[in-house]
C-alpha cells in the first residue's frame, strides 16, 4: 500500500490505461495516449474486447463526455462549467490523465493568481547574478505542458481577475507564448491544450471576457438527475475511499446512502422525493460531492468510535455540517425539515432522534 | 418490375427513388397510398400545389372520422408522383382503400364495445377488450408512415447489432445518409426480407389485407400491359410484394370487404405537425433538417451551421464566422469519434451546444423551433374540390386579406375601418363555429373600438371546417343555423346568454334576434332567480358596447328592462332561507348588477333596484349579509335617511344579534369596499363611531367578528385603515408614505379597471 494520501488518477488507475493503451488501435492524436474513444471508455466506463472491465469515473451522460473529447481533439479549448460538487475537477483530472497520461499540470485559479502563475516568473537570485537568460526564467505548468504537448489544467477559472485571464487569449489562439524579456517565444506542442473549471454559483466571480469565452467550448455538468444515478456516484466514490483511507469499518449498506442522497435531493430541490411536500432550501448546494464526504466522515466514526457499521449517528453530525452552512437561516430550514419529513418517515425514526440530539 | 422500398418521409430515400425513376423510365407508378385519392393526384406538379399538404380523406357524414396523408417535399411518395406527372405516365396509389380501412375499424370498435358490454354483464375482466378497442383507434387514427413501426422494432435489432442506440439513426446513417445509392433498393428488400423472416406478424390481420391489395394493384397494372411498372412502397412490405402467393388467396382475403363513403381533398400541412408524435403514427422529429438534407445532400455541416448563425444574428446574438468554424470541426471530431463518415443533426446539435450557446439550453431550443422543426405551410390551389364552406372561408380570408400562417400572427383592429370591422366580424364567426383559427387578445390601446387578434393556422383546422360544413355552405348560414341548433338545445339561461354576446359582434341580426327571443322565453319560464342575476350584466355589456358596432341595441334594450323587472321582483324572495355560500354568491352577483346598473344610467333601472334593495334591507327574513350589502347601496345612492341608516346600522350590530349574523351583515355592509372606508368619510364615521362607543368588555366580545370582517381587506387597505385611526386627530392620512406603487393593490384594481374598458372580468 503506498503511503501516499491520495494518489494522482494516472497512478490510481494506471492499470485501466495500461490495458486500454493496448488494445487500443485507432488512430492517435498527436502526443495522445490513447484514441479519443478509448479516452471516452476510460470516463464513462466499458468492457473491453478482452474481457477486461474499466470502472465508471463520471456517471450521467456519455454525450457531455464526447463532446469534452471531441472538443480537446481539436484546438478548441474546453471549459467544464456547472455547480459546486458536480465532478468538474474529477473530469477534468481524468481527461488529462488519459489524454496526456499526466494530471499534475495545473494552476489553481484564485482572486490572487497573477500573470507570473500563468505565462512564466523569474528566478530573481539568477536574474540579479547573471541577468536575463534562460536559466533565470521559472517555468509554469501552462509553459510546460506547451513544450511537451500535453493538458494543463486551470482549476476555477472564474476566479481569477478578468486581466490575468486574458494572457489565455495569445495562448489559446496563437498557441504560443512570448517572453519579450529574452525576445524568444514557446510554441506549444501538438498534444497541448486548457481544461478549466469555473462554477457558476460563486460570489465575486470574474465573468470571462467574449474574446476569451470564444476560445472555450463550454460543457456544463449538471447535478445527477435521479436518485439511483446519484446513488451510484456515492457508493463508487465511497468505496474507493475506503480502500485508500483503510478504514476499519464495514462498507455502508445501500439503504444508509439511499437515505443521504435522498436528504441532499429533497433540500436541494425544496420538495419531496414524492413531489407533495413543498420544503425551504438551504443557502448551501448540497452536491453530491457533499454527500460523499458526509458517508466517508461517517463510515471513520463508524469505525474508530462505533462498532464498525455505519449507523445514523455516525452521519448525523455530517449530515447537519452540510447542510447548515448559515448558521441562522439554514437552522430553521433544517429543523423545518426534520421535524415536517423525517419526523414522519417510519423507518427514519433513528435518523430523526440522532440528529435531533445534535441541534 | 422495381420494388423500391423507403422510409416515408426519408430524404435520402426520396433521392434515391427520384435518381432511380430517372433512369429506370417506368411507364407507370405505384404508391403506397390511399386509392380513394387517385382522382386528386392531377393536382401534384401544379405550381400552386406546395407542399407540405396532406391529403384528407374523411367520410362526409361523419367528418370528424378522417385520416391524413401528409407529404413533404423530401417525401419519397411526392418525389415518385412528381415524376410520374412530370412525364406523364399514370401514377396510381395501391394501398388498402381508406373506404374499406374505416369501414373495417369502425366494425371493430362497434363489436369491442358490445363485447365489453356483455363482459361487464357476466362480471368478467374486461382488459383484453379495452386494450384491443385502444388499438382499434390507434389504428384508425395512425396509418403507420414511418419505417415499421411495431412495440418491438424488428430494426432496431439489426441496430443494436451494428452498435447503434436505435433503429432510426441506424436506418439514417445505413440509407439516408448515404451517398452513393448503387444497388441500394436490392439492399433493403433483402434486409427486410431476413426480418421478415426472423420477426413474423402473423396475426396481424390488417397488415395481410393490406399487402393483398397491394398486391391486387400490381396485378391489375400487370393486366392492362404495363411492363415496367416501379412500385414504392415501406420497406417492410418489399418482401411481401416481391414473392406473390397465388391471386386466389388474395382475391379470397379481399372479398366482401366492407365500405363506407369516403372523400379526399388536399389540404395544406406544417412543418411543425409533420414533427407531431401522435396526429397520424409516428411523425418525423426534424423535418427542417430533413428538407435541409434533400437541398443540400452534400452539405459536411457548413451549410447547416451557417444557417444557425444567421438565425442567432437575427436574434441580436453575436456569431462570429470563427464560431461557425469552431463548431463545424467540433460536429466533424463528434462524427469521428463516434466513427461516423460525417456529421448528422446530434453532432451539429452538440457543437451548436457548446460552442454557440455556451452549454445554455435555451438557445438551442430556438434552433429546434426555428430551423429543425422550421414552420413551415403548403398551399393548395383554389380549384381542387374542397366542402363548399371552405372555399367560402378562404374566398373571406383572400378579400380581407388574412392569409394562413403556421406561426401566429398579431392583428389590432380598429373597428372604425370598414376592412378592419369585417376581419373582425369573420373571425368571431368562426369562433361561434368552434373553428379556433384566431384567439381574442387584450388590446393594449384603450377604448372600446380596438381589437387585438392572434391568428395561426393548423391544419386540423381542416377537419373543423369539414365537420361545420354541414350546418351551411357559406359562412354566414353555417353559423346562424349552428348557433340557433345550439341555442335550441341549451338549457341553460347563462349559456344562452354567452351565446348572445358571441353574436353581437359577429353581428348575425338574424340569429340575434332567434336568441334574444329564446333568452325571453327561457327568462320568462325559469324559477331561478339565481340564474337570471348572472345573465344581467353580459346584457348590459352588450348594452353599452353595441353602439361600437352599429349593431340596433333596442332589441337587447327592451330584452334587458323585462330581465331587470323580472330580478327585481324576485330577488328579495331569493335572499330568504338561504345560506351563507349562496348568500356570499347572490352578494358577489348582486355586485355585479350594481356595477352594471351604475354604468349604464338608465334612470328606470336605477329606481327598479333601489326597490329592491329597499325591500331586502328591511326584510328580517333575508340573509344578514345580503342587508348589510343592501343598506350600504341604498346609503351610497343617498335613498335611506341619515337618521334610519344609524338605527339600523347599530341595531344590526347590537349585542343581542348572534355574532355570526350581525358578522355577516358587516361583511355585506363593507363588500368589497376597504378603500371606500378610507376615502368616504360617513361611511368612516359611522363604523369608527359605533367602535368607538363600544365599552370595554362588549367590545372584546365583539373583536372576532370585526376581524374577520376587516381580514378579508387587502394588506395595504388594512395598514392604511390602522393609520387613520391612529391619526384621527390629525383628520387625514398621511400621503406620504404611499410613494412606491404598491403592486398588491394595484392588482385588486385591474378587475375593476377591465370592466370599465369592456372586457368581461370573469
Amino acid at each position: 500500500m503506498s503511503t501516499i494520501l491520495r494518489q494522482h488518477a494516472e497512478q490510481l488507475f494506471a492499470q485501466e490505461l495500461e490495458e486500454l493503451g493496448k488494445y487500443d488501435m485507432g488512430k492517435r492524436p498527436a502526443n495522445w495516449k490513447l484514441t479519443p474513444q478509448a479516452v471516452v471508455t476510460y470516463l464513462v466506463g466499458g468492457k473491453l474486447n478482452n474481457g477486461f472491465e474499466v470502472t465508471p469515473k463520471y456517471i450521467g451522460s456519455r454525450k457531455l463526455m464526447e463532446i469534452a473529447v471531441a472538443t480537446l481533439a481539436t484546438d478548441r479549448a474546453l471549459l467544464l462549467y456547472g455547480l459546486p460538487g458536480t465532478a468538474k475537477s474529477w473530469v477534468s483530472e481524468h481527461l488529462a490523465a488519459a489524454v496526456s497520461g499526466d494530471s499534475t499540470m495545473i494552476v489553481q485559479g484564485t482572486a490572487g493568481t497573477s500573470e507570473e502563475a500563468i505565462r512564466y516568473g523569474w528566478n530573481y537570485a539568477r536574474l540579479l547574478a547573471e541577468g536575463p537568460s534562460e536559466k533565470a526564467l521559472v517555468e509554469t505548468p501552462v509553459m510546460r505542458a506547451m513544450k511537451d504537448g500535453k493538458l494543463v489544467r486551470i482549476e476555477e477559472l472564474t476566479r481569477i481577475g478578468a486581466d490575468v485571464q486574458d494572457t489565455l487569449i495569445t495562448i489559446l489562439s496563437e498557441k504560443a507564448m512570448p517572453v519579450p524579456e529574452l525576445n524568444i517565444e514557446v510554441q506549444a506542442t501538438r498534444g497541448f491544450n486548457v481544461i478549466a473549471t469555473a462554477n457558476n454559483l460563486d460570489k465575486g466571480v470574474n465573468e470571462l471576457s467574449s474574446a476569451l469565452k470564444r476560445r472555450f467550448n463550454t460543457v456544463i455538468l449538471p447535478v445527477p438527475d435521479s436518485i439511483e444515478e446519484e446513488m451510484d456516484i456515492v457508493k463508487r466514490r465511497v468505496e474507493s475511499y475506503e480502500k485508500v483511507m483503510e478504514l476499519p469499518a464495514e462498507p455502508p449498506a445501500l439503504e444508509e446512502i439511499r437515505r443521504i442522497v435522498t436528504i441532499f435531493r429533497e433540500l436541494r430541490n425544496g420538495v419531496t422525493i414524492d413531489g407533495k411536500t413543498k420544503i425551504k432550501m438551504p443557502s448551501g448546494t448540497l452536491s453530491t460531492a457533499e454527500a460523499i464526504s458526509v458517508v466517508n466522515n461517517g463510515l471513520a466514526m463508524a469505525g474508530y468510535f462505533g462498532d464498525g457499521r455505519l449507523k445514523a449517528n455516525d452521519l448525523a453530525a455530517g449530515i447537519i455540517g452540510a447542510v447548515i452552512k448559515d448558521p441562522v437561516q439554514d437552522k430553521i430550514v433544517w429543523q423545518e425539515y426534520l421535524e415536517t419529513v423525517v419526523k414522519t418517515r417510519d423507518e427514519w425514526k433513528d435518523v430523526y432522534r440522532a440528529c435531533r440530539e445534535l441541534i | 418490375m422495381q420494388i423500391l422500398g423507403i422510409r416515408h418521409h426519408g430524404p435520402g430515400s426520396a433521392r434515391n427513388v427520384k435518381d432511380f425513376l430517372e433512369e429506370m423510365k417506368p411507364d407507370i407508378v405505384l404508391v403506397e397510398g390511399p386509392p380513394d385519392a387517385n382522382d386528386i393526384l392531377q393536382w401534384v406538379g401544379k405550381s400552386d400545389l406546395q407542399p407540405p399538404v396532406a391529403i384528407l380523406a374523411y367520410q362526409p357524414e361523419d367528418p370528424q372520422q378522417s385520416l391524413f396523408y401528409p407529404f413533404a417535399e423530401f417525401s419519397p411518395e411526392w418525389q415518385a408522383i412528381l415524376y410520374a406527372r412530370k412525364n406523364n405516365i399514370p401514377v396510381r396509389f395501391m394501398d388498402l382503400p381508406v373506404m374499406h380501412s374505416m369501414a373495417i375499424e369502425k366494425e371493430r370498435i362497434e363489436k369491442a364495445k358490445t363485447q365489453g358490454q356483455e363482459q361487464k354483464k357476466e362480471n368478467e375482466v374486461a382488459e383484453p377488450t379495452a386494450i384491443e378497442s385502444a388499438d382499434a383507434t390507434a389504428a384508425v387514427e395512425g396509418d403507420e408512415k414511418a419505417v415499421p413501426h411495431f412495440p418491438i422494432d424488428p430494426i432496431s435489432h439489426l441496430a443494436n447489432a451494428a452498435g447503434y442506440s436505435d433503429g432510426e439513426k441506424w436506418w439514417e446513417v445505413m440509407f439516408e445518409q448515404r451517398l452513393n445509392n448503387e444497388a441500394i433498393f436490392e439492399a433493403v428488400g433483402e434486409t427486410m426480407q431476413e426480418l421478415r423472416e426472423a420477426f413474423p406478424k402473423e396475426n396481424d390481420a390488417r397488415e395481410k389485407l393490406r399487402e393483398a391489395y397491394m398486391r391486387k394493384v400490381i396485378r391489375e397494372a400487370e393486366r392492362e400491359m404495363f411492363t415496367n411498372i416501379a412500385v414504392i412502397c415501406g420497406a417492410w412490405h418489399v418482401p411481401a410484394l416481391t414473392n406473390m402467393p397465388k391471386q386466389k388467396e388474395d382475391n379470397e382475403l379481399l372479398k366482401g370487404l366492407p365500405k363506407v363513403k369516403i372523400q379526399c381533398s388536399w389540404v395544406p400541412w406544417t412543418y411543425d405537425r409533420l414533427s407531431f408524435e401522435s396526429g397520424y403514427g409516428a411523425g418525423i422529429q426534424s423535418p427542417g433538417w430533413y428538407e435541409h438534407l434533400w437541398h443540400y445532400p452534400k452539405d459536411d455541416g457548413t451549410r447547416w451551421m451557417s444557417k444557425v448563425a444567421a438565425l442567432f444574428r437575427g436574434k441580436q446574438m453575436d456569431i462570429s464566422v470563427a464560431h461557425v468554424i469552431e463548431a463545424v470541426r467540433l460536429a466533424d471530431s463528434l462524427a469521428a469519434l463516434r466513427q461516423l463518415p460525417r456529421p448528422g443533426l446530434y453532432e451539429l446539435n452538440e457543437a451548436t451546444w457548446s460552442v454557440l450557446c455556451n452549454g445554455e439550453n435555451i438557445l438551442l431550443n430556438l434552433v429546434r423551433d426555428e430551423l429543425i422543426v422550421s414552420n413551415k405551410i403548403g398551399a393548395v390551389p383554389e380549384d381542387v374540390p374542397k366542402p363548399p364552406l371552405q372555399v367560402d372561408i378562404e374566398k373571406i380570408q383572400k378579400r380581407l386579406r388574412l392569409p394562413q400562417t403556421a406561426d401566429w400572427k398579431d392583428y389590432t383592429l380598429d373597428l372604425r375601418k370598414e376592412n378592419d370591422l369585417e376581419r373582425s366580424i369573420f373571425l368571431h364567426r368562426l369562433l361561434i363555429l368552434q373553428i379556433n383559427w384566431g384567439e381574442k387578445t387584450h388590446s393594449s390601446s384603450k377604448g372600446t373600438f380596438k381589437e387585438a387578434w392572434r391568428v395561426q393556422w393548423r391544419p386540423e383546422l381542416s377537419v373543423d371546417i369539414v365537420d361545420k360544413g354541414t350546418w351551411g355552405n357559406t359562412v354566414e348560414e353555417a353559423v346562424s343555423s349552428f348557433l340557433i341548433d345550439r341555442c335550441k338545445s341549451s338549457s341553460s339561461l347563462q349559456e344562452v346568454a354567452g351565446l348572445l354576446q358571441l353574436v353581437i359582434p359577429a353581428e348575425l341580426t338574424g340569429a340575434a334576434s332567434f336568441v334574444a327571443t329564446h333568452i325571453a322565453n327561457m327568462a320568462a319560464a325559469t324559477n331561478d332567480v339565481l340564474e337570471l342575476i348572472k345573465v344581467i350584466p353580459k346584457l348590459a355589456d352588450i348594452v353599452r358596447y353595441g353602439n361600437v358596432r352599429q349593431t340596433d341595441t333596442d332589441m337587447i334594450l327592451s330584452l334587458l328592462t323585462s330581465m331587470v323587472t323580472r330580478v327585481c321582483i324576485g330577488l328579495p324572495a331569493a335572499c330568504c332561507g338561504v345560506d351563507e355560500n349562496t348568500a356570499t354568491a347572490i352578494t358577489d352577483d348582486s355586485l355585479k348588477i350594481e356595477h352594471s346598473i351604475q354604468l349604464l344610467k338608465h334612470q328606470p333601472f336605477q329606481q327598479q333596484w333601489q326597490q329592491c334593495l329597499q325591500q331586502i334591507a328591511f326584510n328580517v327574513q333575508a340573509a344578514p349579509m345580503l342587508r348589510g350589502f343592501a343598506v350600504r347601496h341604498l346609503m351610497d345612492a343617498g335613498a335611506m335617511k341619515e337618521e334610519v341608516l344609524y338605527n339600523t346600522f347599530y341595531s344590526s350590530m347590537s349585542k343581542a344579534v348572534p355574532p355570526p349574523e350581525a358578522s355577516a351583515w358587516l361583511e355585506g355592509f363593507l363588500k368589497g369596499s376597504g378603500t371606500l372606508l378610507l376615502l368616504d368619510e360617513n361611511l368612516w364615521q359611522m363604523v369608527n363611531n359605533w367602535v368607538t362607543q363600544l365599552n370595554e368588555e362588549v367590545f372584546t366580545q365583539l373583536l372576532p367578528l370585526l376581524r374577520r370582517t376587516f381580514a378579508v381587506f387587502s394588506k395595504p387597505e388594512r395598514r392604511k385603515i390602522g393609520e387613520k385611526v391612529k391619526f384621527e386627530g390629525s383628520g387625514i392620512t398621511k400621503t406620504g408614505t404611499q410613494i412606491s406603487i404598491n403592486k398588491e393593490r394595484a392588482e385588486t384594481a385591474i378587475g375593476v379597471v377591465m370592466e370599465l374598458m369592456g372586457y368581461s372580468s370573469n
